[in-house]
């Protein structure tokens, strides 16, 4: 459990707010480069950590992110006309460029100079791995661009989706380290899901129902190993990586591409949830590309038009009781990504931990909440948070056997960070 | 019309989910294997605590004797023996807690104990990144037989922390 004033901390994101200050100093993904696909494209809308702002490209094809409303009147410039490198307020005229700083004011003579006095509150936009970073934090803080591997390797090899989901992005986020949850709720999809059949280490999942779990502290969050029983006197170890505030790295099955999350706050309610897939090595496949669009894996179908996931609250998910009395999904919801949405936003928007009752096995989620406080606190005394530095982000989750008495930090060592044309250390 | 889902998990409707405990307090025995672990766990029993209770078997040497009885193997903080059976007897969880480097083979006694009655074991390793890889491994080498769940964590505040979470 955690008090109430603990929860308030660590789940509201908005401006001025601590732990909207630790997601602000950090490169967050903002949208799809896809999202805007040529230069003077139609605006797009986006609200991140309580702040209402507009993607756009320009003639140029400089990205912009800027406050959404107009400086006049208020009007907002998802209506605007992208022209001419600027983003003309449809209402009375007035222009801006990338930076938001205002460049026409038709309305004022030329000469006074007036629209020099006139600029929208903007962030950086940066492409990076199909993906539109944003820096939302002091200017003079702002870090090198981010370097987690997935954003990084050349674009074939390299998939990445985003949903809405309707929860604040705590609840989300724990539910990438719970790693206990796997062997029920997703224990039909392990031996189906083509992003996950196959694997050697998929018999150990289902061979070991009972998992030790380790939490071990990572210098940029948390490494949560599940050991479960291999031959030989072995252990099977799968080792998540957590990267503090909100990226999430899901260990290997077989030669199946990588995949993780990040879990953006759009608001106290709401959350990005970012997912990706790749490989270090090669491209993905057509089939894999295929089944991630499909929704497979970690991703999910759509609402068309919308990155609101087709099952959603609004249709119960399209829980089938009958899949569910038969076993075929343990909860009736298909898809992994959704079978762990409809249970995280049916908590409720901001779930209240004051009435939880956690159990040993809970550690992961119980660290990464301490680790969250302590850097917070740190971070009022000027430190700068985990996460943000280079080597934070060049970190890998792993699946291997190990003997008995090694530590998985110290005997994966190697398999635990970014090796540079090597694939994940996997089973 | 709105569905179930849509309508019940709405702020709205939070506000009426039933606000009466849903849990008996656990009672958690915390049991320090080392000198160093027991000064933490000693500052630790000066605090309030729900039913978390605290013992330390860092008195009893570092190798048990095969056959050797349970009785004798715990004592409280102001130095009484406990009875470790009687104890973890009475237990929901036993966390153990032990310092990155310092043999923790009380483990294997409490841990056979817990064993034997069926209750969770937590191992809290201190201290973790100030040791060697080798020193901590020891540690993990006599902890991990017998721990369900274990942690190694490299501020102290992490067992208050953890015993917070699980409402000890």
């Amino acid at each position: 459990m955690l008090r109430k004033e603990q929860n308030d901390l660590l789940t509201q994101t908005g401006p001025g707010t601590p732990m909207g200050k630790m997601f602000r100093l950090s490169w967050q993904p903002a949208l799809l480069a896809s999202e805007l696909p040529e230069n003077e494209c139609p605006p797009v809308r986006v609200k991140l950590m309580s702040e209402r702002l507009l993607a756009w490209r320009d003639t140029q094809g400089n990205y912009a992110l800027t406050d959404e409303f107009c400086a006049h009147r208020g009007v907002s410039l998802w209506f605007g006309r992208n022209e001419e490198n600027g983003l003309r307020c449809p209402y009375h005229g007035w222009k801006y460029d990338h930076t938001g700083q205002c460049i026409e004011v038709p309305s004022e003579p030329t000469e006074s100079g007036f629209c020099k006095k006139i600029k929208l509150k903007s962030y950086p936009l940066v492409e990076r791995g199909g993906v539109l970073w944003t820096y939302m934090g002091p200017p003079e803080m702002q870090p090198p661009l981010p370097e987690w591997e997935f954003a990084v390797v050349p674009a074939d090899r390299s998939f990445t989706s985003k949903r809405l989901q309707e929860s604040n992005w705590l609840q989300a986020m724990e539910g990438g380290i719970d790693s206990s949850h796997v062997s029920f709720l997703h224990s039909g999809e392990l031996n189906k899901d083509p992003l996950f059949k196959g694997s050697k280490g998929n018999q150990y999942n289902m061979g070991d129902m009972k998992p030790v779990f380790e939490v071990v502290e990572s210098p940029g969050g948390l490494y949560i190993g599940a050991r479960r029983n291999a031959e030989h006197g072995h252990y099977y170890w799968r080792v998540t990586q957590y990267v503090l505030p909100a990226f999430t790295m899901i260990p290997p099955r077989a030669d199946h591409p990588v995949h993780g999350h990040f879990w953006v706050p759009i608001d106290d309610e709401n959350c990005w949830a970012w997912s990706f897939d790749y490989k270090v090595t090669r491209p993905l496949s057509e089939h894999e590309l295929t089944a991630m669009h499909e929704g497979k894996g970690i991703h999910n179908e759509y609402v068309p038009g919308t990155f609101r996931p087709r099952q959603n609250k609004d249709n119960d998910y399209l829980i089938d009781r009958a899949a569910q009395k038969r076993g075929d999904t343990f909860s009736g919801v298909y898809g992994i990504a959704m079978q762990d949405a409809s249970l995280q936003e049916s908590m409720g928007p901001v779930v209240d931990r004051t009435k939880e009752n956690l159990v040993s096995t809970d550690n992961g989620i119980i660290m990464a909440r301490h680790r969250l406080l302590r850097a917070l606190k740190a971070m009022e005394k000027g430190e700068i948070p985990p996460g943000i530095a280079r080597e934070h982000q060049q970190c890998r989750s792993a699946a291997v056997v190990l003997p008995p008495d090694q530590p998985f930090k110290e005997a994966a060592k190697e398999a635990l960070v970014v090796q540079a044309g090597k694939e994940h250390a996997t089973v | 019309m709105q569905s179930e889902s849509a309508r019940m998990s709405s702020a709205a409707e939070a506000r009426y989910r039933i606000d009466a405990p849903n849990s008996q307090p656990r009672a958690v025995k915390v049991i320090a294997l080392d000198a160093p672990s027991e000064r933490v766990v000693k500052m630790l029993a000066e605090r309030k605590w729900s039913r978390a209770t605290f013992f330390t078997a860092s008195a009893f040497g570092d190798a048990p004797k095969a056959g050797e009885s349970f009785a004798g193997w715990l004592s409280d903080l102001a130095g009484r023996t406990k009875n470790l059976v009687e104890e973890v007897d009475a237990a929901d969880l036993v966390v153990m807690v032990a310092a990155a480097g310092e043999s923790a083979q009380a483990a294997s006694i409490i841990g056979e104990a817990c064993s034997l009655k069926r209750v969770m074991t937590t191992g809290l390793i201190l201290g973790g990144a100030d040791k060697s890889d080798e020193a901590l491994s020891k540690t993990l080498s006599h902890l991990r037989p017998w721990a369900l769940m274990l942690v190694v964590a490299s501020a102290e505040e992490y067992v208050e922390d953890m015993l917070r979470a699980l409402r000890a």
